[in-house]
C-alpha cells in the first residue's frame, strides 16, 4: 500500500510541476532556479499529490501504483482503467518536457541562411578532394594499427580477469568480496567514455597515437572483461562437475572445463572489439588521439569541406570493410 | 570375492540451504564388489545421496565411512584426495564437447597430475596407452581422435565410462547413467557397467529409473522415498505391493524392451 502511494504521488507531483511550468513559463535559467528554491511550493505539491493518490485508493480507482505493486490487483475485475491514462499522461508530458529541454524549433530547422550553410557543407562533402587521399590513407592505417594494438594488449588482461569476474567461479564468500570489488572497479572504468580516457592519457603521455591507443586499451580491457566474464557465467556446469569429480583442482577445472567452452566466443568478441575500436579510434583522434580523427578535426576546423569529404570517404570504406570482414569471421567461428 | 564393507552410512541427513530436506536419517552399508542400485521418484534424494558419497555435497548430519575412514567432514585437499578414488558418470555424460575422445578419457587422470603439467596437456605415454586400452574396452578405439560432440549419446556415455576407468577407482558412482538414452543403447551401457563390476571388481552404485534394468543388473536395491529408505534388499523382492510403497499409490511400472 505504501509503495503504491509513493508511485502515484510521484505521478501527481510530476503533473503538478508540469502545470506550474506551463503557468509561469520560466524562459530563463534564473527563473527556473528561483522556482526550484521555493520550498513552500514543494510542500504544497507534495501534500496535494499525496492526497490525490490517497483519494484514488479511497474511490477504488485502479492506479499505476496498484498495477505495479498490488499482487491482487490483476485478479480483481471491477477495476477502473485509470492507470492507462496515467501512462499516457506520463509519456506525453515527458515528450513535451524533452522538446523544451532540447530547444526543438521548426523555425531554425528550416531557416533559410542555416539551410544554405548545410547545402554548402554537403556540396563540399559530396565533391571530395582526392588530392588528400594518400595522407588520409596513411592516417587511416595508423588508426587501424592503433585499434589493433589496443585490442591485442587488452586481450590477455581481459582473459585472465574474466575468471575472477565471473560469479560462478567466485562462489566462496571471500571470493565474492574480490569479485565484487573487481566488478565495481571495471564498471567505473567502463562508465568513463573512451573519449575521456583519451583526454586523460593525452595529458599523461602527450597528444598523439600513443595516448589514443592507451585510451582504447583501458576501455577495451573493461568492456572485454565484462563480456568475457558473462560468457564464463553462462557455461554448461555439467563438464565442470565431471572434471571436479575426478579430484582435479580449481585451476584444472577452469582449464579443462571452462576454457574449451568459452574460447570460441572469446575470439568472436575480440574480433568484434577490434572492429569497434577502429570506429572509436576515429572519434578519439578528434581530441588528439592521433590517426585519421586528428586529420579530420584539422580540416573541419578550417571548414575545408572537400578535404573533409575525402577523409569521411576513407573512414566509411574502412568501417564498412571491417564490419563485413568481422561479421564474416564471427559467422565462420560459430 | 570376500565381502568387506566399503561404505558405511550412519544417520545421514542433508538439508539444502533453501530448507529442502533431501535426505533424512539414512543408514545403510555398501559391500565391496556390489552392484547397488538406488531407485525412487525424482526428487526422492537419489542424486543427493550419490553426491554425498563422493563429497561433491557436504552432508548436514551423520557419518559416512569409506574404507573405515570418516569422510563426511573432510575439507578442500582431503576431499580431492577422496574423489580420486571414486569415479562418477552422469546422466548428461558431461564430456568436454570440443576436445577429442582421447583427450576426454585422459582427463580422468587430472586428479593425479601436477597443475602445471596438466595445463600444458603433458600426459605420459603410459597414460595414453591406458586411455586407448580403456577405449578399446568400451568398443570405441577407432573413435579416439574424433571430437566428443560428434558421438551419439550412448557412445558419449561409454567415453565417460572410459574416463572414469582412468581414475582406477574403487567405486563407480553412476547418476542416472541411461536416463537420456534409448532402450537399446541403455542395455549396451548397462552391460559395460556390469563387466566393469564383475571383471574388474569395481563396486558400482547407480541411480536408475527402470525396474526392468534394476532386476537384471542390481545385486541389491535401495529405494528412497522422500529422503528416507523405503526398501533395502534383493531386487526380486520388489513386488506390486512394494512398488506402490516406493512410488506411491496408483503408480504403474513401465517396461522397456
Amino acid at each position: 500500500m505504501k509503495k503504491r502511494l509513493v508511485l502515484d504521488s510521484v505521478f501527481f507531483a510530476y503533473v503538478l510541476i508540469a502545470i506550474l511550468y506551463f503557468l509561469f513559463d520560466p524562459r530563463e535559467e534564473v527563473q527556473k532556479l528561483a522556482l526550484l528554491s521555493r520550498w513552500d511550493l514543494g510542500l504544497l505539491i507534495l501534500a496535494t499529490s499525496l492526497s490525490l493518490s490517497w483519494s484514488l485508493v479511497f474511490f477504488k480507482q485502479g492506479s499505476l501504483g496498484a498495477l505495479v505493486f498490488d499482487q491482487n490487483f490483476r485478479s480483481r475485475e471491477s477495476q477502473q482503467k485509470f492507470w492507462l491514462w496515467q501512462i499516457w499522461i506520463f509519456f506525453l508530458l515527458t515528450l513535451w518536457f524533452s522538446l523544451q529541454a532540447t530547444q526543438f524549433s521548426w523555425v531554425e530547422l528550416f531557416d533559410k541562411e542555416g539551410f544554405k550553410g548545410a547545402v554548402r557543407l554537403f556540396q563540399g562533402l559530396s565533391h571530395p578532394n582526392f588530392a588528400l587521399l594518400p595522407r588520409a590513407v596513411l592516417n587511416m592505417i595508423e588508426t587501424i594499427f592503433m585499434a589493433f594494438v589496443a585490442t591485442i594488449l587488452a586481450l590477455p588482461v581481459a582473459f585472465l580477469l574474466a575468471f575472477p569476474c565471473a560469479k560462478n567461479i567466485m562462489s566462496s564468500s571471500s571470493g565474492f568480496v574480490f569479485y565484487f570489488l573487481l566488478r565495481m572497479f571495471f564498471n567505473i572504468v567502463r562508465s568513463v567514455e573512451a573519449l575521456i580516457w583519451a583526454i586523460i592519457f593525452s595529458v599523461w603521455v602527450g597528444i598523439g597515437p600513443f595516448a589514443g591507443m592507451l585510451a582504447l586499451m583501458a576501455h577495451s580491457i573493461a568492456s572485454l572483461t565484462k563480456q568475457f566474464s558473462e560468457i564464463v557465467e553462462s557455461v554448461d556446469e555439467g563438464p565442470l562437475e565431471a572434471i571436479a569429480s575426478t579430484g582435479a583442482n580449481r585451476t584444472q577445472v577452469i582449464w579443462y572445463g571452462i576454457v574449451p567452452q568459452v574460447l570460441l566466443p572469446f575470439i568472436s568478441f575480440s574480433i568484434y572489439r577490434w572492429d569497434i575500436n577502429v570506429r572509436m579510434a576515429t572519434v578519439i583522434g578528434l581530441v588528439g588521439g592521433g590517426g585519421i580523427g586528428t586529420l579530420l578535426i584539422q580540416y573541419q576546423g578550417q571548414a575545408m569541406w572537400p578535404e573533409v569529404g575525402c577523409i569521411v570517404f576513407v573512414i566509411a570504406i574502412v568501417v564498412w570493410l571491417m564490419d563485413t570482414a568481422s561479421a564474416y569471421l564471427r559467422e565462420a567461428l560459430k | 570375492m570376500s565381502t568387506s564393507v566399503l561404505f558405511e552410512i550412519k544417520k545421514l541427513s542433508k538439508i539444502y540451504p533453501q530448507g529442502v530436506s533431501a535426505l533424512r536419517n539414512v543408514s545403510f552399508e555398501i559391500q565391496a564388489g556390489e552392484f547397488l542400485v538406488i531407485i525412487g521418484l525424482s526428487g526422492s534424494g537419489k542424486s543427493t545421496l550419490l553426491r554425498c558419497l563422493n563429497r561433491m555435497h557436504a552432508p548436514t548430519q551423520g557419518e559416512i565411512f569409506f574404507q573405515d575412514q570418516e569422510i563426511s567432514q573432510l575439507k578442500g585437499e582431503q576431499v580431492r584426495g577422496l574423489q580420486k578414488k571414486m569415479a562418477v558418470i552422469f546422466q548428461h555424460f558431461n564430456l568436454i564437447p570440443r576436445h577429442s575422445v582421447l583427450s576426454n578419457v585422459l582427463m580422468g587422470k587430472l586428479g593425479r597430475m601436477g597443475t602445471l603439467q596438466s595445463l600444458f596437456g603433458l600426459f605420459s605415454d603410459e597414460d595414453r596407452r591406458q586411455a586407448l586400452e580403456h577405449l578399446k574396452l568400451v568398443g570405441l578405439s577407432e573413435k579416439a581422435n574424433v571430437r566428443a560432440d560428434q558421438l551419439s549419446g550412448g557412445q558419449q556415455q561409454r567415453v565417460a565410462i572410459a574416463r572414469a576407468l582412468m581414475q582406477k577407482p574403487e567405486v563407480l558412482l553412476a547418476d542416472e547413467p541411461v536416463a537420456s538414452l534409448d532402450p537399446a543403447t541403455s542395455y549396451r551401457v548397462m552391460e559395460y557397467l556390469k563387466r566393469i563390476n564383475q571383471e574388474m571388481g569395481i563396486t558400482v552404485v547407480a541411480n536408475l529409473h527402470f525396474l526392468s534394468l534394476v532386476r537384471e543388473y542390481a545385486t541389491r536395491v535401495i529405494a528412497l522415498r522422500d529422503g528416507e529408505i523405503a526398501f533395502n534388499g534383493n531386487p526380486q523382492e520388489i513386488d506390486a505391493e512394494m512398488f506402490e510403497k516406493i512410488y506411491g499409490e496408483g503408480a504403474r511400472e513401465v517396461q522397456i524392451r
